[in-house]
């Protein structure tokens, strides 16, 4: 056979015919060009409120916690309740991201990356809330072991101080399993982008350009980090239910926490994910890569980990009942028809009973109807989380000690400076990455072509 | 936002790096040296001084506890016969006095504005001088009750300015205690009860634990006999005959809730009933007594008063079946229209049961004037008004506050003097203003009863520019040109002293010798009294009792923030008044707790917060009297910021002015008509409920069950874990070892039946570990710092209640009597659920057993405080240490204790500073501390003695063997196995009667 | 040295024809490709990645270290926190936990970094961003004398375009 002719022969790439870009690529990225106004002021909205959230802050701490709402024997209050609230949501994407990858659900490769995102920006949300919640912020250090000529540590039989551990972990490792999955489609960006965009994604994609062993080291990777993230994951919320489960307040102290936030926090994170990703996909025209087959999927889950905390209020009832301690007992009355029954009537109709319209799949696959039940749910995760904190504290052992506990100014504003500080850091990344991982969709598209044979 | 100081610099780095901003404590200052030592101070160890308490009347013996020459703490003087080393909750808190921020920083001249405006004391006194000459002969002098060298400087400086008249003013006179004894036994004193001498004592409503004649004195006879220990029976037994249930009737064994005033009815149904059996005494005009007696029978008593006549005839017959009985005269709160008659037949009755001389003292009659009648006071504010009064000086007394219609009257008088050392509603409106020391810098005596003379020696220089009142009077008088006695007061107290040791007597506080008693003529002037039932003015529907409250006295204390701060004992409510009613009167109005209703008398109107009750007749509602001060830091509403506006309600005004036999004074005389004014004032209330829901926090036994043998407190109750124990709990459930081999496990036992609630150890440990007073508005918040603290349960609780979202009203009945105190300072737990829960090691246990705390290495997670299962720790919502200290008051704050920082936490400490401060000299000596070398604030105050502090590692010390009674020692929430250090000592009911258990 | 550039649109031709060119012994090649397909990975290197022993190595030093740190700390100066030993395991489990994780996430990072020589560098010469988007490629370098031979190779598993790139 002839060597080819001189005239095919180059000494560059400059000579290939351009070929027409994939569409996943165009469709994705689109999301991340240019800027529509209702983006703009959600973001500007955005921004003020985490003006105000840190302006409220500074208050609180220079004037001290007299500002917020706490009467003894409450000393946790809102803030407390946030955090958890907050720690809960970034579950999902962990659950999505790293053991539906195990469990090889490809359906998920449409939703991780949102997902993920909401992770961490969930959890860097959550991670606020312990360090203000503190008498003296500025202390804040004392609760890391940091090496002192005092030679004084600390407390690692704390959980607050697991917590502290915990929650860091959870946070890094989230970061770093998000970046992970970014790499190629930074590259992809790279590749598409000028100026100054591009030098910051070419650093970022340090160097991805999709060779056999860079896809070999990074499909490993991700798999070791699914198998770290996965128990992470389950531990995560553990650790924080020991809050309260380890301490000795009737309504605190059960075994049964962990699985119960655990499975509460799977709960209200896929509601948050539901709640993110619909309007996102509307907004976006994403509907081709996000379908109705993904939501349905999501709802699933949603009636399942639903069904699970059911099980768990009533089980924490039962048991309530059946250790015959009498201030168990009068705590959980007291839940339910003491001063705070309207938080309980909520958690327990938004969790438990409206989730339950999630057997019938016409309602699964009706977009405005999981919009607003997910809705709902996360107010009643929010709930949970009210009741289980303040309730049982404003009741316990020394009757002669009892009070009430009445929500501040001070602290309704953080509560929502926090809801902006999240959707600030959302919003930022819808412009920075693609808010679907390409590379992922692309696998699905071209495995559609070896069967689909010709193109 | 004030200045930023590089503290709040700090603070706000703090936010904005989120961390790592490194707080720090308070500005540099500097310590300097004494440059040249005096004698008397070692820094760093405290001095104290004997001297007396002005707080009250009853003249109990202090001592001064100083620091570099600053007095930091009262306690009581263990030498003084009458508080045996103990002090009130009141005398605590007397202390803040020199360091008050209402205090007059010198002398005052009401100027053209019409504002006080400071002057010169030459300045001042010579203006008064040309007063008093241009008004001999008209001035009037008034003051309370001072000591008798003060008391003949007045004197005689009233005959040299030619002085019309001088009035000794008391609002609580005890007039008709006074003229009754006189009609009976033929001296006008106020007799002296022992009632540690009685084994029945019947108390008509002199409520002598709390607000009687001598509370600390009495609190400790009671509780001494009644010591289960000695008094295998119980000891003696307390009979109550009052419309409310007040602190003395929640330590007795029976109430007969009698209607109010009715208890003269009472008086003299018994004392019918023991003339018929025992005659008339020896030496007494027996037709005088038959005729005073009259014919009031068990039954027509018993329907007065409205209460079942077999209860009465059963109090007849145990008062003729005692040994040694003695009944009580009615107090202030039930001084009604008849109070003559009922205290001469009280006072008769106690001759007739023998109990005059053994357990009644009658003292002579003084040589100092009597306090005035109501009648003469009326008089003066006639005179007043009609302008008749050009020239009145006032000290020591407030009447503006505790007089009506004397501020209005003060206006026609041309020239009000106060030598007030306090702002109050008098002296604001005084023209001069010639400022007393404080009681800690200013030399006295006081001779609470003859044959006790006791010293008020000064402990600190004068910190303003104040005279005593003594020399005040002396150079004026000289200035008059009389002849006064020679040199300054100091001197002329020492000559009053001649004839003994001073330098001794300045150690021990005074002269301390028994009472004498007056020889007396029983029953001569009685036939010129004749009983009629109590009359109450004006149409209401309910009998309007106005009692004194437990802290502030006749409002003299309200002043003084602890006082307001306190919960009162009976009700917990802070810092304001309130309207006691039945919760059938409530119910009857539609009201509710902090619902505001208004009480309409004959003589006016007032406003206030319900409060429902179940310890009061549902034919009664009662008032504290106290309250209601337009003027003070503390005592208005100005530290709530609202200056000048009155802190809950006087009700003075609102009582009669109708007087008693000899024109005393009427406590008891006004009915009330209530209506609700649809308004909600949200009052202070520390316990939200006294139902203790059967968790054994308070248990009691019985007698029986206390002689029977078998399950102990510790099994029975404190969460009904664990079967019976041989062992003093302190040892069945021992502390993990945080070094194995210490010599010390510090405890404490505390004695249920022993204790009253007075809450004297409260305010000791406020004044001792500088604990802040947050103030009525975060009180409302239930952010009180108090370290210990006296929760009060009724009965052992049901399961009713606790889902309102207002304070559940307490649960007592009427007649039923279980009331429960528990003191609740932090149990040291061996097992702390607190210290396991801390991140940051703030909160350990130390090698000695004490719960430590370390303040600096707070970063204030308050998660220590959720898991506290009793509910003793404490936050630094703001910046106390700083901001709640005003003014001077910083002064008074304890050097040993830390004062904390804005967002920390803080709890009882077993006053560790104590056990330091005894451990210096035990390692000097190469030995061990000895049992009985730490004594804890409370317990050195605690004037029943219920607290025992030791350690319980040592078998012998106090405390192991206090808590070794298996029968009644237990562990508040035993069940939890937190192996508290506290051991508490069961509340003991004496006799079971039907329906009271 | 002459380089052949080739462009395919199927991972199995990709990996085919990569198995075959090992097989012809020319093995300086690398592949390029827009996702993630196992197929190629095994026909290129079926041995495992080393990745897994910086996980293992990581996950080991955390656990190791945050026991031998809590326990060290807590005997450094003993503290008595409410009656439980001064080393106490059972509470010690869960930071040591928590370390395990961090220390094996961080350190699997770290190796994906390494082996996949993962670090801000310039590109290949002859990547292209059609590889970025739905096309895949195949560089081999061989002799002067084996270009035909390959070439024919990778036209025949259906390479859309086979460039020769002169040195």
């Amino acid at each position: 056979m002839t060597p080819p002719p001189a005239s095919a022969v180059a000494d560059s790439m400059t000579s290939f015919r351009r070929p027409r870009d994939s569409q996943a690529n165009i469709d994705i990225m689109a999301v991340t060009k240019g800027v529509q106004w209702p983006y703009l002021l959600a973001l500007g909205i955005a921004i003020l409120g985490v003006i105000q959230f840190f302006a409220t802050v500074a208050y609180q701490t220079y004037w001290g916690f007299g500002v917020a709402g706490y009467q003894a024997p409450v000393f946790w209050g809102l803030y407390i309740v946030t955090f958890v609230f907050w720690i809960g949501i970034g579950h999902a994407g962990t659950l999505i991201s790293a053991i539906l990858f195990l469990f090889r659900a490809k359906w998920r490769n449409a939703v991780n990356r949102g997902a993920e995102a909401l992770t961490v920006f969930a959890v860097i949300t959550a991670a606020l809330f312990p360090v203000l919640h503190l008498g003296r912020l500025w202390k804040l250090y004392f609760l890391v072991p940091y090496p002192n000529q005092r030679a004084l540590w600390v407390n690692f039989k704390s959980p607050l101080l697991w917590d502290v551990f915990a929650i860091n972990t959870y946070m890094l490792t989230s970061i770093v399993f998000f970046y992970v999955g970014l790499i190629p489609d930074i590259a992809m960006a790279r590749d598409r982008a000028t100026g100054i965009k591009k030098l910051a994604y070419t650093v970022l994609a340090v160097g991805w350009q999709g060779t056999g062993t860079q896809w070999k080291a990074h499909s490993r990777t991700v798999l070791h980090l699914s198998g770290l993230a996965t128990p992470l994951v389950l531990s995560v919320h553990s650790v924080v239910s020991w809050d309260f489960a380890m301490s000795l307040v009737p309504g605190w102290h059960a075994t049964i926490f962990a699985p119960y936030f655990v499975a509460g926090a799977v709960f209200g994170g896929f509601a948050m994910v539901i709640n993110v990703l619909i309007p996102v996909r509307r907004i976006f025209g994403l509907e081709r890569y996000i379908t109705n087959y993904h939501f349905e999927n999501m709802s699933r889950f949603i009636l399942l980990t639903s069904t699970i905390c059911g099980y768990a209020y009533g089980m924490e009832y039962f048991i309530a009942w059946y250790s015959g301690v009498e201030a168990e007992r009068t705590s959980f009355w007291l839940r339910a028809f003491g001063p705070y029954w309207f938080s309980t009537w909520c958690m327990i109709t938004f969790n438990v009973i409206f989730p339950q319209l999630l057997w019938f799949k016409k309602l699964r696959t009706n977009l405005p109807f999981l919009f607003v039940l997910c809705f709902f749910i996360n107010i009643g995760m929010w709930f949970e989380r009210y009741v289980i904190i303040i309730t049982s504290l404003s009741r316990d052992y020394i009757t002669g000690a009892w009070g009430l506990y009445i929500v501040s100014p001070v602290e309704l504003s953080i509560l929502v400076g926090s809801f902006c500080w999240f959707g600030m850091w959302f919003l930022l990344f819808l412009k920075a990455f693609p808010v679907i991982a390409i590379s992922e969709i692309k696998e699905l598209i071209i495995h559609g072509k070896e069967h689909g044979g010709a193109h | 936002m004030p200045e930023l100081d590089r503290r709040d610099f700090l603070k706000l780095v703090g936010v904005g790096a989120g961390a790592a901003a490194t707080g720090c404590s308070d500005p540099v200052e500097k310590l300097v040296p004494y440059v040249v030592q005096p004698q008397s101070i070692t820094p760093g160890i405290s001095v104290n001084y004997a001297s007396t308490c002005t707080e009250c009347p009853a003249g109990c013996g202090l001592h001064v506890k100083t620091r570099e020459g600053r007095p930091i703490k009262l306690e009581g003087n263990p030498d003084h016969p009458i508080n045996r080393g103990k002090l009130c909750a009141r005398g605590q808190a007397s202390l803040g006095r020199a360091y008050h921020p209402d205090r007059h920083a010198g002398p005052m001249k009401r100027g053209a504005s019409g504002q006080l405006e400071a002057t010169t004391w030459d300045a001042v006194q010579a203006e008064l001088i040309g007063k008093l000459q241009a008004s001999k002969g008209s001035t009037v002098i008034l003051g309370g009750p001072v000591g008798p060298t003060l008391d003949a400087v007045i004197a005689r400086f009233t005959e040299i300015v030619g002085a019309r008249q001088r009035i000794v003013y008391e609002p609580f006179a005890y007039e008709a205690l006074r003229a009754g004894t006189k009609s009976a036994l033929g001296v006008a004193t106020l007799p002296i009860f022992d009632v540690g001498q009685a084994d029945l004592i019947i108390d008509l409503g002199s409520d002598f634990i709390d607000t009687g004649l001598s509370p600390t004195e009495n609190a400790r006879q009671f509780a001494d006999a009644r010591d289960l220990k000695k008094h295998a029976d119980g000891g003696t037994r307390l009979v109550s005959v009052v419309p409310r249930l007040d602190l003395t009737t929640t330590k007795g064994d029976k109430w007969l809730p009698a209607r109010a005033g009715s208890q003269g009815d009472v008086a003299m149904a018994l004392a019918r009933a023991v003339l018929d059996r025992r005659g008339v005494p020896a030496g007494a005009d027996a037709e005088a007594v038959q005729k005073f007696v009259g014919g009031t029978t068990t039954a027509s008593a018993a329907a007065a008063a409205d209460i079942p006549l077999a209860d009465l005839d059963a109090l007849v017959d145990q008062l003729l079946n005692a040994k040694r009985p003695v009944v009580l005269p009615p107090g202030v709160a039930h001084t009604a229209s008849n109070a003559t008659e009922t205290a001469a037949a009280v006072m008769l009755l106690n001759a007739m049961l023998g109990a005059i001389g053994t357990i009644v003292t009658i003292p002579p009659p003084s040589d100092r004037p009597a306090p005035a009648t109501m009648v003469e006071m009326q008089a003066l504010v006639e005179d007043m008004k009609a302008g008749r009064v050009p020239l009145l000086l006032i000290h020591d007394s407030d009447p503006a506050y505790s007089l009506p219609g004397f501020a209005d009257a003060l206006t026609n008088v041309a020239t009000v003097v106060s030598f007030s050392s306090l702002d109050d509603q008098t002296s604001s409106r005084a023209h001069l203003l010639l400022p007393d020391h404080s009681p800690m810098e200013t030399w006295g005596d006081a001779e609470p009863r003859p044959g006790v003379r006791s010293i008020i020696q000064p402990t600190l220089r004068p910190l303003l520019d104040t005279q005593a009142i003594g020399d005040t009077f002396l150079s004026l008088g000289r200035a008059a040109g009389g002849a006064m006695p020679e040199g300054s007061f100091r001197q002329v107290l020492e000559s009053a002293w001649s004839g003994v040791d001073w330098r001794e007597t300045l150690g021990r506080g005074g002269v301390f010798g028994g009472t004498p008693g007056a020889t007396l003529v029983i029953g001569q002037g009685i036939g010129d009294l004749s009983f009629a039932s109590a009359k109450l003015d004006g149409p209401g529907s309910h009998a309007l009792i106005a009692f004194p409250h437990s802290f502030l006295g006749d409002g003299r204390s309200a002043s003084l923030p602890w006082m307001q701060e306190i919960p009162d004992p009976v009700t917990k409510i802070e810092w304001n008044s309130w309207i006691e009613m039945s919760f059938a009167t409530a119910e009857s109005l539609g009201v509710g707790f902090g619902d505001v209703v208004s009480v309409a008398t004959s003589s006016g109107t007032v406003e206030g917060s319900v409060f429902p009750r179940g310890g009061i007749r549902d034919d009664a509602i009662a008032i504290p009297i106290g309250q209601g001060h337009t003027v003070g830091q503390f005592a208005s509403m100005a530290n709530d910021g609202a200056p000048g506006v009155a802190r809950g309600i006087n009700v003075m005004p609102v009582l009669t002015t109708a007087t008693g036999t000899g024109g005393s004074r009427i406590w008891l005389g006004s009915n009330a008509k209530l209506s609700p004014t649809g308004k909600f004032r949200r009052i202070a209330l520390s316990q939200w409920t006294d139902n203790q829901r059967g968790r054994g926090l308070a248990p009691q036994i019985t007698l029986t069950g206390l002689a029977a043998s078998g399950e102990g407190q510790g099994g029975e109750h404190g969460g009904g874990h664990g079967g019976h124990h041989d062992e003093p709990p302190h040892t069945f459930t021992p502390a993990f070892d945080a070094r194995p081999g210490q010599p010390y496990r510090w405890g404490m036992t505390i004695d249920n039946d022993r204790c009253n609630g007075c809450s004297a150890c409260v305010a000791a440990c406020y004044i001792e570990n500088n604990v802040a007073v947050v103030g009525e508005t975060q009180a409302i918040q239930h952010r009180e710092m108090s370290w210990l603290r006296i929760e009060r349960y009724v009965g052992e609780g049901n399961l009713e209640g606790g889902a309102e979202r207002r304070p559940i009203p307490d649960r007592e009945k009427l007649g039923e009597l279980d009331v429960r105190h528990l003191p609740l300072p932090c149990q040291h737990c061996g097992a702390a659920p607190c210290e396991s829960v801390c991140p940051t090691l703030a909160t350990y246990h130390t090698i000695e057993g004490i719960n430590g705390m370390v303040y600096n290495r707070c970063a204030g997670t308050r998660y220590c405080a959720n898991n506290c299962s009793y509910k003793v720790r404490r936050f630094n919502y703001w910046d106390y240490g700083n901001r709640n200290f005003p003014g001077m008051l910083g002064l008074m704050l304890n050097p040993d204790v830390t004062v904390r920082g804005q967002g920390v936490m803080e709890k009882c400490s077993f006053c560790v500073q104590r056990i330091e401060a005894a451990r210096q000299p035990a390692k000097d000596q190469k030995r061990e501390i000895r049992d009985g070398e730490v004594v804890t604030a409370c317990q050195q105050s605690c004037p029943t003695n219920a607290i025992t502090f030791g350690n319980l590692r040592d078998a012998a010390s106090a405390a192991s063997k206090a808590s070794d009674d298996p029968k009644r020692a237990y562990h508040v929430l035993r069940m939890l196995n937190l192996r508290p250090a506290i051991t508490y000592l069961a509340q003991v009911k004496r006799d079971e009667h039907e329906g009271s258990l | 040295m002459p380089t052949l550039v080739s462009i395919f649109d199927l991972p199995s031709d990709v990996a085919k024809t990569v198995r075959k060119l090992k097989a012809r012994g020319f093995d300086d090649l690398t592949t390029y490709s827009p996702a993630q397909f196992t197929e190629i990975e095994e026909a290129e290197d079926p041995k495992p990645s080393p990745v897994r022993i910086f996980t293992l190595i990581g996950g080991l030093s955390g656990v190791t270290l945050g026991f031998w740190f809590q326990i060290w700390a807590s005997l450094e100066w003993p503290i008595k926190i409410a009656g439980k030993n001064f080393a106490a395991i059972p509470p010690f489990w869960i930071v040591g936990f928590e370390l395990t994780i961090l220390f094996g996430g961080f350190a699997t990072l770290f190796g994906m970094l390494i082996v996949g020589g993962l670090y801000p560098k310039r590109l290949d010469k002859h990547y292209s961003q059609r590889f970025s988007a739905e096309e895949f490629g195949v560089v081999v370098n061989c002799e002067e004398r084996d270009v035909a031979e390959i070439e024919a190779l990778l036209r025949e598993h259906s390479a859309k375009e086979v460039n020769l790139v002169a040195k």
